[in-house]
């Protein structure tokens, strides 16, 4: 999940990373008497998820005088298409050169990886293209707690050491908050020592029970009701709803459907142990999807048991067609309860997907 | 035979849970049926002395092995503590431990894998359903019945796709030498590169198929490692209609950064003269093709 700008600045001020005097407002009542501490000048920064935030006004300075009609302006606003809930406002840096650093997870070496870059503030994407002798990388083993030394005077080159602490704790915040990626950039030095300016965080959905999060905001409301059944549930904008079990085999099966034309509605993995009830709510749940015209259920496994399934398809009695592909235990039973429902099964993948862009196609003309 | 085979005695982490209980029995049926030992030993805190399917239940690892020689474990204990029993298996000894748990944190994942290795332990996984190897070992929880016993090596990151895929060579009379699902998360023990070259290493194995999906670039390097070791390879990737940013049920499937979607994903494996199929049911043909 994505932390907001302020939520991240909030754990990296707790690990001694210096982040500028400021503070997060819901409404422009609550500057009242709290601006003294700024200098002439305020910056204005909508707490919204969205790339290029700044470019796309989200971000703006402001006279100190004006900041209660800059903020009114700004949660007046939406930066693309996200209104503006939460407002930091920040004291104004006196910023000498800006530096860029990220840690991440190395997948392929099974490692932390920092990378670092003496050209902060333009995304990392273009430094690589543009510079690449800009960018310094080094890997650290998830056994240790710090950085080494001679790492972080590799990492750096030339930039001040200055950096290094702080490049720790940035290590530090990473490790002990579950992080899947945590950026700040720029990174900058001022007169007044080096401050992290922005701060990006995307924390682990897997740990999200012990950072004390209870609700994940990067789902939509149906899409966290899935994840409440145990299902993996991803809204997509076509007109045939999946339902697979296993992420590999349902992903596969939204392929064959765009390879053959057709459009998918939705990713849906109902996981292990398919059983009737858990099957019948995920069917009532794509069906609900507007602009779902036909449904497809392909579930293979070993222990999945057919007749079950079956049933499950029955008792939801959704509007759509449902068009079945099913292998596992007690096939046969499964067979017959749909056919005597009026549901069609069909014996492969195959069979079923191009049958169901098929369906959809008729159902277009 | 390249994870183990009929001599291996296998020890379950999580044995009382339901699946662990319930995959015991499966596992014990398939080691009655090859003649092999199977699951001699299951571990769960606080409920030593008990029995699972006849299999003795011990409160640690060590209990277990002070009475039983065993070599691999499989572990069905919650994600929340799974790290966790991946280093007890390796501190005690164990060689390899089989990861079916899924929802682990990825920094324990990391942490439990490098200690690990530390101590000479292999992991496959997480969130994996294990291994088989036809004729001589199950340790996890693929069905069986599907595989049918032969030449063609078949690595996966998924799970039901790996039985999709392994039910259409079994249907067109194609064995499989050893299945290996290495799990669906971003951070596993082995990787495409380490199964490669096991199958490479084993008499069995004369082509592998390599089924991948999108994030990461594990499958560039498998297919490198199969390349290098001379062995003819089919690969299929998943995900090619996948949005980015989008986590498609795995935790590793999910395209970040430009990085790791299957399209270019499979220009990269095309560029390499790989052979990429389309479907899983091109599969057993294009494997006719270059066997």
């Amino acid at each position: 999940m994505k932390l907001l700008e302020y939520e991240a600045k909030d754990i990296y001020r707790k690990y001694g990373i210096p982040v500028g005097f400021g503070f997060v407002i819901s409404s422009p009542d609550e500057i009242d008497g709290r601006i003294r501490d700024f200098g002439d000048e305020v910056v204005v920064k909508a707490q919204v998820d969205v790339g290029g935030r700044g470019k796309a006004g989200g971000v703006i300075i402001a006279k100190t005088a004006d900041v209660r009609e800059e903020s009114e302006k700004m949660f007046a606003k939406q930066i693309k298409g996200v209104p503006v809930e939460k407002i930091l406002l920040e004291e104004k840096l006196p910023i000498e050169k800006e530096y860029y650093v990220s840690i991440t997870i190395d997948r392929s070496r099974r490692e932390n990886v920092i990378i670092f870059s003496s050209e902060g503030g333009v995304e990392i994407e273009q430094t690589a293209r543009e510079n690449p002798d800009a960018i310094r990388k080094i890997w650290v083993s998830p056994l240790l707690h710090d950085i080494p030394s001679f790492m972080l005077r590799n990492l750096l080159g030339d930039a001040p050491k200055e950096l290094a602490p702080v490049i720790n704790d940035l290590y530090r915040v990473f490790c002990e908050n579950d992080g899947i990626l945590v950026e700040i950039n720029p990174l900058v030095t001022t007169s007044k020592g080096v401050f992290a300016a922005d701060g990006k965080f995307i924390v682990d959905d897997n740990a999200l029970y012990r950072l004390g999060i209870e609700v994940n905001r990067d789902l939509t409301e149906r899409e966290r009701r899935a994840e409440s059944c145990g299902f993996s549930y991803v809204e997509l904008s076509g007109q045939i709803g999946v339902i697979g079990n296993g992420a590999g085999l349902t992903m596969s099966t939204l392929d064959m459907i765009e390879i053959l034309g057709g459009k998918a509605a939705n990713f849906l993995d109902v996981g292990g142990g398919a059983g009737e009830d858990r099957v019948c709510s995920a069917v009532k749940l794509v069906a609900e999807m507007p602009g779902v015209k036909v449904i497809i259920v392909n579930l293979l496994g070993g222990i999945t048991r057919c007749d079950e399934v079956a049933r499950g398809i029955v008792k939801a009695g959704v509007s759509q067609q449902v068009l079945v592909r099913l292998a596992g235990t007690n096939e046969a039973e499964g067979r017959e309860i749909l056919n005597k429902n009026g549901y069609k099964m069909l014996p492969t993948m195959d069979d079923v997907v191009s049958e169901a862009v098929d369906a959809c196609k008729e159902a277009a003309l | 035979m390249i994870y183990g085979d009929k001599k291996t005695k296998v020890l379950v982490q999580g044995a009382t849970g339901n699946q662990g209980a319930f995959h015991i029995n499966l596992m014990n049926e398939y080691a009655r049926e090859v003649g092999g030992f199977g699951v001699v030993a299951g571990v769960t805190p606080g409920k030593g002395g008990q029995e699972v399917h006849g299999v003795p239940v011990y409160n640690s690892v060590r209990e277990a092995m002070a009475e039983h020689d065993v070599t691999a474990s499989v572990l069905f204990v919650p994600g929340k503590v799974a790290g966790d029993s991946i280093m007890e298996a390796a501190y005690n000894g164990i060689e390899l431990v089989v990861a079916i748990t899924e929802h682990i944190p990825v920094h324990d994942a990391m942490k439990a894998i490098a200690y690990a290795k530390l101590n000479g332990c292999s992991v496959i996984g997480p969130n994996c359903p294990g291994t088989l190897t036809p004729g001589e070992l199950k340790l996890g929880i693929m069905p069986a019945h599907l595989s049918k016993k032969g030449n063609v090596g078949v690595v996966s990151r998924s799970g039901t796709l790996t039985y999709e895929v392994v039910n259409e060579l079994t249907m067109k009379g194609i064995g499989q030498s050893s299945v290996v699902g290495i799990g669906g998360d971003p951070v596993i023990g082995q990787t495409f590169v380490d199964v490669v070259n096991r199958f490479a290493d084993d008499g069995e194995t004369k082509a592998v198929v390599l089924i991948g999906e999108v994030g990461g670039n594990l499958e560039e390097e498998g297919a490198i490692a199969a390349r290098d070791a001379g062995l003819s390879l089919v690969t299929y990737i998943a995900g090619v209609s996948a949005p980015p940013e989008k986590r498609m049920g795995h935790a590793g499937a999910i395209i970040a950064g430009g990085e790791g979607d299957a399209k270019s994903k499979i220009k990269r494996l095309e560029a390499l003269d790989v052979t990429v199929a389309r479907k899983p049911s091109d599969i057993p043909v294009l494997l006719r093709e270059i066997l």
